[in-house]
């Protein structure tokens, strides 16, 4: 008996050893990853296609530490009040005690995602939360979570859209009226925009198209001749400008 | 002696030098405590109720060698021994949040899981309790002999 209590004090005193030096070493491997240029970001690039917003980050580790890193993984959430607009993460390479890795860590958000969510975006400037979060794991053992909130301005791409000085020539059956807005987006707005008359019964009377070229802070105004079907036509009709998926309408009544 | 003392095996003076003995000892690891926490201290202030926790756990440990110093050569220090590693079981529990601290700066909140690292203190505890209980099984073995 005496032996297995000797064995088991013996085992106690070389775990609490073990136990109390990993954290010990797990901090000074981070401190001597983070001296120095072990870590880098390289310069962002933002690019907007097909609807999507993508965001390339390409950085590097180089892990001087003892210790591997694993289940590396980088979440970034966007909300407006309590509504999660967007939601993206990327889980990194693991890296070993020793090694250099160079990634890409890119995200890419779907605009029309967002403005289903929440279609003010196309239309008002916002102060949305950006909450992002960096997960790791060093050792296998130990995890570490670091999360950040920031606040950021969204600018909207048709600010304060006005469709205004309708009038309606009852002879040939041309519908004219102004549109305006400001493109507080920090992406110029290039392409096409169909506008199309709506009625009461929801039927599509006319429509015309746009071109727009406005560029971020510029303001956009165009008078819009619209020939209608006369004989759908009714007193109040809305006005449907529709961009690459967007939609957004405005309410107009003849004079 | 007194009647007592001749039945008992009991004397004032033994139980004076052991109480003494006692208060050195616990003298001493209070010294080493109080250099753990300055040390300590310095980089773990900022964690919610650190002062506190700190206290506690010294706090506990201090009485249990006190109280272990003094039931020298009886059953009651390993009983206490068993009782200590349950004491620091459930407290490691406690003050590590299961595991998971985190200190919120501003802006920024950094969480730090160590679950792998708890479990393995809980088992060295538990191993604690095995060895106390041999201990004692040991003693009364022993003594019944004698």
């Amino acid at each position: 008996m005496r032996l297995t209590i000797k064995a088991i004090g013996f085992t106690v005193a070389l775990l609490w050893i073990i136990t109390l030096t990993l954290p010990v070493s797990v901090t000074l491997s981070l401190l001597k990853l983070a001296e120095g240029k072990n870590l880098g970001i390289k310069e962002p690039t933002f690019t907007f296609t097909n609807g999507n917003l993508s965001l390339t980050m390409p950085f590097y580790i180089n892990n001087t530490g003892f210790y591997d890193i694993s289940e590396a993984k980088v979440q970034v959430k966007i909300c407006k009040a309590n509504i999660v607009l967007a939601e993206v993460s990327k889980t990194l390479p693991e890296i070993q005690a020793g090694q250099t890795v160079e990634a890409n860590c890119s995200f890419t958000a779907s605009l029309e995602e967002i403005f289903q969510k929440d279609q003010t975006l196309l239309t008002e400037d916002a102060d949305l939360n950006v909450n992002a979060t960096l997960h790791f794991r060093v050792a296998y053992l130990i995890a570490f979570n670091i999360a950040s909130v920031s606040a950021t301005q969204w600018g909207a791409p048709f600010h304060n859209l006005t469709v205004y000085g309708e009038t309606y020539n009852k002879t040939s059956h041309v519908l004219y009226f102004y549109v305006s807005f400001n493109n507080h987006a920090s992406l110029p707005l290039e392409g096409s925009v169909t506008v199309s008359i709506i009625n009461s019964n929801n039927e599509t009377i006319g429509a015309t198209s746009l071109n727009l070229n406005v560029q971020p802070g510029e303001a956009f105004l165009e008078h819009v001749e619209v020939a209608v079907n006369s004989q759908k036509m009714t007193n109040s009709v809305l006005v449907r400008l529709s961009f690459a998926n967007f939609e957004i309408s405005r309410r107009l009544v003849q004079p | 002696m007194n009647e007592l003392e001749l039945q008992h095996g009991f004397s004032l003076q033994r139980f004076a030098s052991r109480v003494a003995r006692a208060f050195l000892v616990t003298a001493g690891y209070a010294v080493f405590w109080l250099i753990v926490w300055f040390l300590t201290s310095m980089f773990l202030a900022g964690f919610p109720n650190y002062n506190r926790l700190f206290s506690v756990l010294a706090g506990g440990l201090l009485f249990f060698t006190f109280a272990m110093v003094l039931a020298e050569g009886t059953i009651y220090k390993h009983i206490l021994a068993i009782v200590r590693a349950f004491f620091l079981i459930v407290y490691l529990t406690y003050a590590t949040n299961g595991g998971t601290l985190t200190i919120n700066l501003e802006n920024l909140t950094f969480t730090v899981e160590f679950v792998p690292l708890l479990a393995l203190m809980v088992v060295i505890n538990l191993l604690e309790v095995a060895r106390g209980l041999l201990q004692a099984i040991e003693f009364a073995a022993k003594s019944s002999k004698d």
